[in-house]
């Protein structure tokens, strides 16, 4: 039997684990009959397109958003991850050999 | 004229709904369907009811129905939640407590001193993975009267008012677990308490200088005192 993956709770944290009957066409999770949402999509998918019909969806939301709320309280290492890698590129270590920070040679249309 | 449609709909409220629109506040202990006949009961409410007077007190929408829907995901299949929700507000009688005077020096008259607590949510809830959290929100008044006399000899008096919300919050760890101190410290505003026993309780508490401006805030700031004793969960548990 294949169990449902879907995360439930707010404070205690745990997967659903009930037989999954399909999968999400998004991330490929493993859903149950109860968190199969609009689209055939998981909770956390569907929240994350803005469709909070299914409960579940709504409390996916609802778990993220406050996640993503305390953690500007908390000095947590994974407030980095809400970054994304577009963000967080301009920290890597070859990131001050670009090309604009290099010599653009005696043609070039501006000397910088 | 009579009213006689949104009654019939309050009758078919479910019973702690009513008591919500007729006394404002409610106490009551369910497993977690007993609580989603509620919420739903709630959620009929605006297209139903339409009199000020029978209007959900505030409060209610905003900030109780989301944290029963949090905490109602968090219970066991055999976990109750106890709600005990006093929603009547500040003003209501039994929440004044005796008032002092202060000593005073001309030309102050008199300073009376008086505290109002009003702990308007309770919840205690058995969780799924076997500890007990408890939550309690007051909101504390202090008005003071203040009368005094001008150089032209007229007397003057004002009111000056100070609110403060403290919201307590107490998980008692499951039986056998003695849990981790988290990696890094909880925000300033947050105060963190272990009480050792034969279950291991964690205490957290703030005191709000400055009341909540929106529900949001108000529920954002109940969540993070209440998940503040999770971070002590142990590694093995999760």
């Amino acid at each position: 039997m294949t169990p449902c993956a879907v995360t439930t709770g707010f404070f205690t944290l745990g997967k659903c684990g009930q037989m999954a009957v399909a999968g999400c066409p998004s991330c490929g999770r493993a859903l149950c009959a109860d968190h199969v949402t609009e689209g055939g999509l998981c909770p956390e998918c569907a929240a994350a397109n803005g469709r909070y019909g299914h409960p579940a969806a709504a409390a996916a939301y609802r778990r993220r958003a406050q996640r993503y709320r305390a953690s500007q309280e908390y000095e947590d290492a994974g407030w980095y991850n809400l970054f994304d890698a577009f963000d967080r590129s301009a920290f890597d270590p070859n990131a001050g050999a670009q090309q604009d920070y290099l010599d653009d040679g005696n043609d070039a249309l501006v000397d910088s | 004229m009579f009213w006689r449609e949104q009654k019939a709909a309050i009758a078919s409220f479910h019973p702690l709904h009513q008591a919500l629109i007729e006394h404002r506040a409610f106490s009551a202990t369910y497993p977690a369907a007993g609580w989603h006949q509620l919420i739903t009961s709630l959620h009929r409410h605006a297209g139903l009811v339409t009199r000020g007077k029978w209007a959900l007190p505030a409060r209610t929408l905003d900030v109780l129905v989301p944290l029963l829907h949090e905490v109602c995901s968090d219970l066991g299949p055999d976990g109750t939640l106890a709600v005990l929700a006093d929603l009547r507000g500040a003003d209501a009688p039994g929440k004044e407590l005796p008032s002092r005077d202060l000593p005073v020096r001309p030309p102050i008259r008199s300073v009376t001193e008086t505290w109002t607590v009003d702990p308007w949510l309770r919840m205690r809830a058995e969780l799924r993975d076997g500890s007990v959290l408890e939550i309690v929100v007051a909101d504390r008044r202090r008005t003071r009267k203040i009368a005094k006399r001008n150089p032209r000899g007229k007397l003057k008096s004002k009111r000056k008012i100070k609110l403060v919300q403290t919201i307590k919050v107490r998980r008692k760890l499951p039986k056998g677990d003695a849990g981790r101190v988290p990696s890094t410290a909880p925000p300033r505003w947050i105060q963190v308490f272990v009480r050792e026993g034969e279950r291991r309780c964690v205490l957290a508490g703030a005191k709000l200088d400055r009341m909540p401006g929106t529900p949001q805030e108000q529920l954002d700031r109940i969540l993070t005192v209440a998940t503040e004793p999770f971070r002590w969960t142990s590694v093995e548990e999760r």
